[in-house]
């Protein structure tokens, strides 16, 4: 038999929440790791949606919508504060920002 | 509502008077001042008068509960009483009170105004607690007055806060008193156990049940405190010193509460204490003593307000001889009486010599009858009575009285009598020795009078000691007693001392040989010393062991606290340190100091960069999946 | 496994693909193209899968509407020729490290994957059970997660205000 269609598909989820987790680390762009959260979070939403569809349950793509909205949350405030700290430091490098002060 | 309710009203006046000017928060002026303290002292008397006039007319029993308290098994039931004895010793120190915080208004009034607030506040309290203790229907609220009375006592004989002396006076009757309400309390407590409760209908009939031994340590107990409050040999010393208070003070403290307060509390707990003889001997024996050598100290003094001290002590000790005869109630009719000579004497006197510029010596009375006619007039009234002159005043019924039941009581009751009548030659000789001085004219006096509050109580106490004279009898007829009569020959004796008495003050006044030998007997003007004895027996140990423990001997200074320190100390040199310093303990240093570094060198770690925390957090992860996968595989 | 699983697992690798391409761009704009083609892989991969409401979602909301916020903050910032060397920079110099760190933490994840027995077509959920889920035993958890909407809304609007009033 030929690999199984949900192990294949937790190997791609891992591989998103990698890719995006490597992303993270060599962007130093806030914006870029905003969006390396956002590719971090796919990972765990397809391993969701495919268990769902592996066992029949809704509750995998409930917890897709659940992930959707941090998501969206997340990205909310990642922008608002990305434009807040664009007033004051360099947000194209994150590394500047490492103190609780200006 | 029963009319018992009122007993509840007499001590709040003088109480919120107290509130008003010790506590409230607003500024009061002088007039506002003399106000509140005058209507807290004389509407108490507004309430007991009519209180008094009922009970006269008959039901004259009654008990008011303020609340309950239960405390374990026991209640603590808090109640105001009015029974005959309370009436009557109500009456007067309302009357009293009413009578000393008014001329207060006149005699202090050139004070400061906020000591003036301070003296009123306390004079209020000061009443307020003397009635507590005499309407009180239960222990609890006795003892409150009593100690509250002490307290007050201590802050007006120290009220001239900057002369050293009468502080040092203030804190001598507040520590002599208390060793005596130690004793009250004890006996108070012994009671409490005995009957359960606190009213006092129960415990003296539960003090009575008790086996002797235990009624003989009460009574005795009761004696001590009594004795200690009423300035009693040999705990007298405080009140010759405690002069150093305003003469008002001395008038209120002497005459209606404090020192009566002894005398009233053995009068109240009489039938406990007539169950015990040999503890009613001693009452005589102490009473009749102090009577003696209260006169004769007063016959030496050269100050009139330590004269009329002396005089105190030795009229309270009548009442205690009374007592001791088991006449309770004749000593609750020359308290009565002495309240009013006393307060009189004190009022007068401190009229006259307020005039001679604040000296209280005898001397200053010299030519009163001319420069101060209606207080030296009033002085010589309360004289008369203090020394008993007969049947015009009421001194010499109670007094009579007093000496009747001494002879009556037995050949040991002659004895008593005898040191009485000596008592009472004395008493008239000092009594008259400030009379007599008074006559002296002195060249240049103008004639003066004081305002209204001075002269309305002089007047009104010395219409009272004669008003007093016919009411002696009934008084005692009030309070369920008989006056004893003696054979006529030995009132006559009676009837006789004072004229001695009188004869002399004479000789000591007028005649100069002996009044400068009078002038130097200095060693019966100090009370025979005790102070000295005090001094030698108490003082000189107790400074002596606090020099010790302080270390100004020699000695190691606070050895409670230093030997522990020093033997530690020993501890660690001759053990710890020689084992100090081994390989065991620089391995221990090195990993201290190690550890300092270590955590400089992990400080790092916060580093503040995102990416960093990113990955901590991914490693984390992962090592918690390794885990997960670990603990799950096959 | 089917031919849909396959086709699943086609598209999911594409959008694997265009992720990883998306956080190596040096240009914003490239990267969040990426990030939406990777999105709609997914997307794609869900309808294989039978799970038709969840690659719905994954079009409108989240290649819609977020990646729309995101270019309304792209558009605000200034990215020249000086920013794009920068990156390509950065992206030169820092990525052997990570590499190595992120491929230290999968393994442990490619250990504990399920080995076998995970046999069968995947199964289609019609959008109709999952509303019956969401509003039925799991509505606390919804209304929860609309709170934090909202939360996330008001946080989102206090932090981006311009400081000294307004």
């Amino acid at each position: 038999m030929t690999p199984l269609f949900l192990t294949a598909a937790l190997v791609l989820a891992t591989g998103l929440f990698a890719v995006g987790l490597f992303g993270l680390m060599i962007r130093r762009g806030i914006l870029f790791q905003i969006i390396a959260l956002e590719i971090m979070l796919t990972g765990p939403a397809l391993a969701f949606v495919a268990a769902g569809a592996h066992h029949g349950d809704p509750g995998g793509q409930g917890m897709f919508i659940f992930v959707l909205v941090l998501a969206a949350s997340e990205v909310a405030l990642g922008l608002a504060l990305y434009l807040r700290l664009g007033r004051h430091a360099d947000v194209s490098d994150s590394d500047t920002v490492n103190l609780l002060r200006r | 509502m029963s009319p018992f309710f009122a007993l509840l009203l007499v001590p709040m006046p003088a109480m919120g008077a107290f509130l008003l000017l010790g506590l409230g928060p607003a500024e009061f002026n002088r007039r506002a001042i003399q106000t509140i303290a005058l209507a807290g002292a004389t509407l108490p008397a507004v309430v007991m008068l009519p209180l008094g006039a009922y009970c006269l007319m008959g039901t004259c029993d009654g008990i008011q509960p303020i609340f309950d308290l239960e405390v374990g098994p026991a209640v603590v039931a808090l109640a105001l009483k009015l029974d005959p004895l309370s009436a009557l010793v109500g009456v007067t120190v309302t009357i009293i009170g009413a009578c000393v915080i008014g001329y207060s208004i006149d005699y202090m009034a050139k004070s400061e105004i906020a000591d003036l607030r301070r003296y009123f506040a306390l004079m209020n309290l000061f009443l307020a607690s003397m009635l507590c203790m005499v309407l009180a229907g239960d222990s609890i609220i006795f003892f409150l007055g009593w100690e509250l009375m002490g307290l007050c006592s201590f802050f007006l004989i120290a009220y001239h806060v900057t002369s050293a002396r009468a502080i040092a006076a203030g804190r001598k009757a507040f520590v002599i008193t208390r060793v005596a309400d130690a004793f009250l309390l004890a006996a108070l407590l012994l009671l409490f156990l005995e009957a359960g409760s606190v009213r006092l209908d129960d415990l003296i009939p539960a003090g009575i049940a008790t086996d002797d031994v235990r009624r003989g340590l009460i009574a005795a107990l009761l004696l001590a405190g009594a004795m200690g409050k009423s300035a009693q040999l040999p705990f007298h010393t405080w009140l010759p010193s405690a002069m150093a208070g305003p003469t008002p003070v001395s008038a209120l403290l002497h005459s209606a509460t404090m020192v009566a307060a002894g005398a009233y509390l053995l009068a109240r707990l009489a039938p406990l204490m007539e169950t015990v003889p040999l503890v009613m001997a001693v009452t005589a024996t102490v009473g009749a003593a102090t009577a003696l050598f209260g006169a004769t100290a007063a016959v030496f003094q050269l100050d009139v307000k330590r004269l009329l001290a002396y005089s105190s002590i030795s009229q309270i000790g009548f009442m205690l001889l009374a007592i001791g005869l088991g006449q309770p109630e004749v000593a609750i009719a020359h308290f009565v009486v002495h309240a009013i000579f006393k307060s009189l004497l004190f009022l007068s006197a401190g009229d006259i010599t307020q005039i001679a510029r604040g000296t209280t010596d005898i001397a200053a009375m010299r030519g009163a009858l001319r420069a101060r006619p209606v207080a030296y007039l009033a002085f010589v009234a309360g004289a008369a009575s203090l020394a008993g002159i007969p049947f015009v005043t009421g001194g010499w019924f109670s007094k009579e009285a007093i000496l009747a039941s001494a002879w009556l009581a037995g050949p040991f009751g002659i004895v008593l009598w005898g040191v009485a009548l000596s008592a009472a030659v004395l008493t008239g000789a000092y009594a008259f020795r400030p009379v007599l001085v008074g006559l002296i004219p002195v060249k240049g006096a103008r004639m003066t009078f004081g305002g209204v509050f001075t002269n309305l109580p002089i007047l009104l106490l010395a219409a009272g000691t004669f008003a007093i004279a016919p009411l002696v009898t009934p008084m005692v007829e009030f309070l369920d007693a008989t006056v004893p009569h003696p054979p006529l020959a030995v009132e006559l004796v009676g009837a006789v001392a004072p004229f001695v008495g009188l004869a002399l003050a004479f000789a000591m006044t007028f005649m100069p040989r002996i009044s400068r030998r009078v002038a130097q007997a200095r060693r019966m003007r100090s009370g025979i010393r005790i102070d000295g004895v005090y001094q030698i027996v108490f003082v000189q140990p107790f400074v002596a062991l606090v020099r010790w423990l302080t270390g100004q001997r020699g000695s190691i200074a606070d050895p409670v606290g230093t030997l522990p320190v020093m033997g530690a100390q020993w501890l660690v040199g001759a053990i710890v340190r020689p084992l100090a310093h081994d390989p065991l303990d620089r391995a221990w240093a090195g990993f201290a100091s190690a550890t300092v570094r270590a955590w400089g060198v992990a400080r790092h770690v916060q580093s503040g960069r995102v990416r960093d925390y990113a990955l901590a957090i991914a490693v984390g992860v992962a090592l918690l999946l390794l885990l997960g996968w670990g603990t799950t595989w096959r | 496994m089917g031919l849909s699983g396959a086709f699943a697992i086609w598209a999911g690798a594409l959008g694997l693909v265009a992720m990883a391409l998306a956080i190596t761009r040096p240009n914003v704009v490239h990267a969040l193209i990426w990030v939406v083609a990777g999105l709609i892989s997914l997307a794609a991969g869900f309808f294989a899968l039978g799970a038709g409401f969840a690659g719905a979602v994954q079009i409108l909301i989240y290649a819609g509407a977020i990646i729309a916020v995101f270019i309304f903050v792209v558009m605000t910032i200034d990215s020249g020729d000086a920013a794009l060397a920068r990156e390509r920079v950065r992206l030169g110099k820092g990525w052997k490290l990570p590499l190595v760190l992120v491929l230290a933490v999968l393994a442990p994840v490619a250990l504990s994957l399920p080995g076998g027995g995970l046999d069968g077509a995947p199964v289609a959920v019609p959008a109709q059970r999952l509303g019956a889920l969401l509003f039925g035993p799991w509505a606390v958890a919804v209304e929860v997660a609309s709170a934090m909407l909202i939360a996330a809304l008001l946080g989102a609007r206090h932090l981006a205000r311009r400081e000294g009033g307004q």
